[in-house]
């Protein structure tokens, strides 16, 4: 019973990783129908910015907010030069190559930057376990899922509470009518990349001192974050963090029960079902596309 | 007409000057060696190391006068750790650089799929770092081989690891945790075989990807079956994380593993979590002769590395080897021809005294390594440095174990 509750504890830990990752994916999928594919990458500078701020002597509290505002930057960097052109053409693809090959471009920067090897974040909180019902959690564990539940959260009050947040919402539901009633939809859609890379950054010194910083961080995570968007739904908050969840504990889990050689095996698997069974994702709402 | 003689002298002293220059160019022509490893990724802190202890070497033997009147030039190439990258770099290294010899190969993987075209072009290699049993007998079934190796092999390691868990410290059950590149797979095979001459089968074998970032379920699979001691082949960051993982489950058992448990990514990412961890060491950090006193001291003072500790001392030291053995091989060939080379390297008649060991006729037609199962020591994570696991190694590290005759 332990060993579950210690496999069920660090699959969660991992699985909130990668739904923070997949909950930028989904706040530019709302306002843009377009996933920034450099999402890895964006959580990658995060870490990255934050380790360089944290050696010059930053607390690492102060470092978050610092960070995001980098994010900010970055994600609108983005939207500026790889997306909106796709979008002014009506491109039904361009973007995909565009935020990729700019990925891959923040990456080699990054190894130019910071060099390519592993480094550590030092952890704000002790290292020392602590014990919780019979299984051991890292005091950095909980402060990601509770981190990662408080971003979230911020962001759902912003969109459902705020003038500005119901002027994202509507761009998400209806791009031309919301312009229509004067809602700058450049601008939001700007925004929502921004806060998308935001949020990356944020996840990535949030989780550095768990996984380790080096440049290529983002690749693995930011793909299997994309199979937790994919499994959760991109229009749902909720299905984000089940599907985080869900994925996290089926590696752990099939590490221990199955193989550790097939660890990567069931999230996959998961994914090609939820693709043929229920495309839109388990928590998504199927909208039907008029012709 | 005086004046004539005067313009025609003029120009046979500028003609001759031309000549003596063309000579001199022709006798200063360097000799190229390719230098291939990972420079950047997570094996970079062995690649680095290597790349720095052969620049040392060439820097010494060029100021000491080069090699047959010739200076050493290196031709250094970042393989990224990757297969691809060491296949395009092997080509270019042979076709465009014309190098006469390449050292370095860090990576298992890397070496088994770049050496091939070496081994057409007649051009001879000497790994330095890659610890693959496979690598020097890749071409066993033709009639020349021009892979040679001054690494502890995967064979003399796996024995080791498994003797110092077993035999010196008694545990009976071991799991085994291995990476799923070539290097690990290989290298849990040779421990398996090590542990099955001692009638043991391991409790766990577990595997890990490159840039895993949670161990749990392998850890815990070690320790619900009752493992008293992990063994690992691994690199740095991931052998981290299983420290980090030990950490967070509470269960502390000592880790005992390839060579590569010294590299200081592992060290810095582990932490105290790493302290204990043994692996079997060619060279360790300390001015014990002369030779690795200086050797020490001028590899600090040119690169400075941080903490003044050696990122990766092993591959330091083995890199600094092996372009003093490809010299001594192309003096006594007085040729910078493959085969001649190869030759010499085959049946070197002076000794070479590394840092390491002492090379005395290190390889033969049918021996192409310079390390023997004798030579290395185990050393031990203390204190976020390398130093000997046991004294009685370090009382005598000023004996230097030279290779055994072959039985």
């Amino acid at each position: 019973m332990a060993i579950l509750l210690q496999l069920i504890y660090s699959g969660v830990a991992l699985g909130m990783i990668y739904a923070v990752i997949a909950f930028g994916y989904q706040l530019t999928f709302q306002t843009s129908d377009t996933l920034n594919f450099g999402q890895g990458d964006a959580l990658m500078l995060g870490a990255m910015v934050g380790l360089t701020l944290v050696t010059m002597g930053v607390n690492f509290w102060l470092m978050l907010p610092l960070v995001m505002v980098f994010g900010l930057f970055q994600g609108a960097l983005v939207e500026r030069i790889g997306v909106r052109p796709a979008i002014k053409i009506k491109s039904e693809f361009g973007w995909i190559m565009s935020t990729i090959a700019l990925g891959i471009i923040f990456k080699n920067v990054a190894e130019n930057v910071w060099g390519r090897d592993d480094m550590k974040f030092p952890s704000p909180l002790p290292e020392s376990p602590l014990k919780f019902l019979g299984a051991n959690v890292l005091p950095m564990e909980i402060l990601v899922v509770v981190g990662a539940v408080l971003m979230m959260l911020a962001v759902e009050f912003f969109n459902r509470k705020t003038i500005y947040g119901k002027a994202v919402v509507a761009t998400f539901n209806d791009r031309d009518a919301a312009k229509l009633m004067g809602i700058n939809t450049g601008l939001v859609i700007t925004f929502s990349y921004a806060l998308s890379s935001a949020t990356a950054a944020f996840a990535g010194a949030l989780i550095a001192p768990l996984t380790l910083t080096g440049a290529t961080m983002g690749s693995v995570l930011g793909l299997k974050a994309f199979a937790v968007a994919i499994i959760g739904g991109l229009t749902s908050g909720l299905g984000i963090i089940v599907g985080g969840i869900i994925l996290g504990v089926a590696e752990t889990t099939t590490g221990f029960y199955l193989s550790t050689g097939y660890k990567d095996v069931p999230g996959l698997v998961l994914l090609l079902l939820v693709l043929a069974l229920k495309p839109a994702g388990l928590f998504g709402k199927t909208a039907i596309k008029k012709v | 007409m005086r004046f004539r003689f005067a313009k025609l002298a003029s120009h046979a002293v500028f003609a001759s000057a031309l000549v003596g220059l063309a000579a001199a160019a022709t006798a200063a022509e360097p000799i190229k060696i390719g230098v291939t490893g990972p420079f950047t990724g997570g094996s970079s802190s062995m690649g680095v190391s290597m790349r720095d202890g052969v620049k040392l070497a060439v820097e010494e033997i060029n100021k000491a006068g080069g090699v047959l009147g010739r200076p050493l030039q290196t031709v250094e190439r970042d393989d990224e750790a990757k297969n691809e990258r060491g296949v395009q770099i092997a080509q270019e290294l042979i076709n465009k650089e014309k190098v006469s010899a390449t050292v370095g190969f860090i990576n298992t993987g890397v070496a088994l799929a770049s050496q091939r075209f070496y081994q057409e072009a007649k051009i001879p290699v000497m790994n330095n770092v890659a610890t693959g049993s496979l690598i020097t007998h890749q071409f066993d079934d033709q009639p020349a081989n021009y892979i040679f190796r001054n690494a502890a092999h995967d064979s003399i390691q796996a024995p080791m690891i498994v003797e110092e868990a077993i035999a010196r410290r008694g545990y009976k059950k071991i799991a085994i945790l291995a990476d799923s590149t070539n290097y690990g797979q290989l290298g849990r095979d040779d421990l398996e075989k090590a542990l099955a001459l001692k009638n043991i089968k391991a409790v766990a074998v577990e595997k890990f990807n490159i840039k895993d970032v949670d161990m749990t379920a392998q850890l815990l699979k070690a320790k619900e079956a009752g493992a008293e001691a992990v063994l690992t082949y691994g690199i740095g960051p991931e052998l981290a994380q299983i420290a980090n993982g030990m950490t967070k489950l509470g269960w502390k058992v000592p880790i005992i593993g390839s060579w590569t448990l010294s590299m200081a990514n592992f060290i810095d990412n582990a932490g105290p979590g790493g302290d204990g961890a043994r692996m079997p060491q060619t060279f360790i950090q300390e001015p014990t002769t002369p030779k690795r006193q200086s050797f020490i001291i001028s590899y600090l003072k040119t690169f400075n590395p941080k903490n003044a500790r050696i990122d990766s001392p092993v591959s330091a030291a083995q890199g600094y080897d092996s372009v003093y053995l490809l010299a001594a091989a192309i003096t006594q060939a007085n040729s910078t021809e493959g085969p001649k080379i190869k030759a010499a390297l085959e049946d070197l008649k002076t000794p070479v005294s590394g840092v390491v060991t002492t090379y005395n006729k290190p390889f033969t037609a049918k021996d192409h390594e310079a390390i023997t199962a004798n030579i290395p020591v185990f050393g031990e994570v203390k204190a976020q440095r390398v130093v000997y696991a046991y004294p009685d190694d370090f009382k005598k590290a000023s004996e230097v174990r030279v290779k055994e005759a072959k039985k």
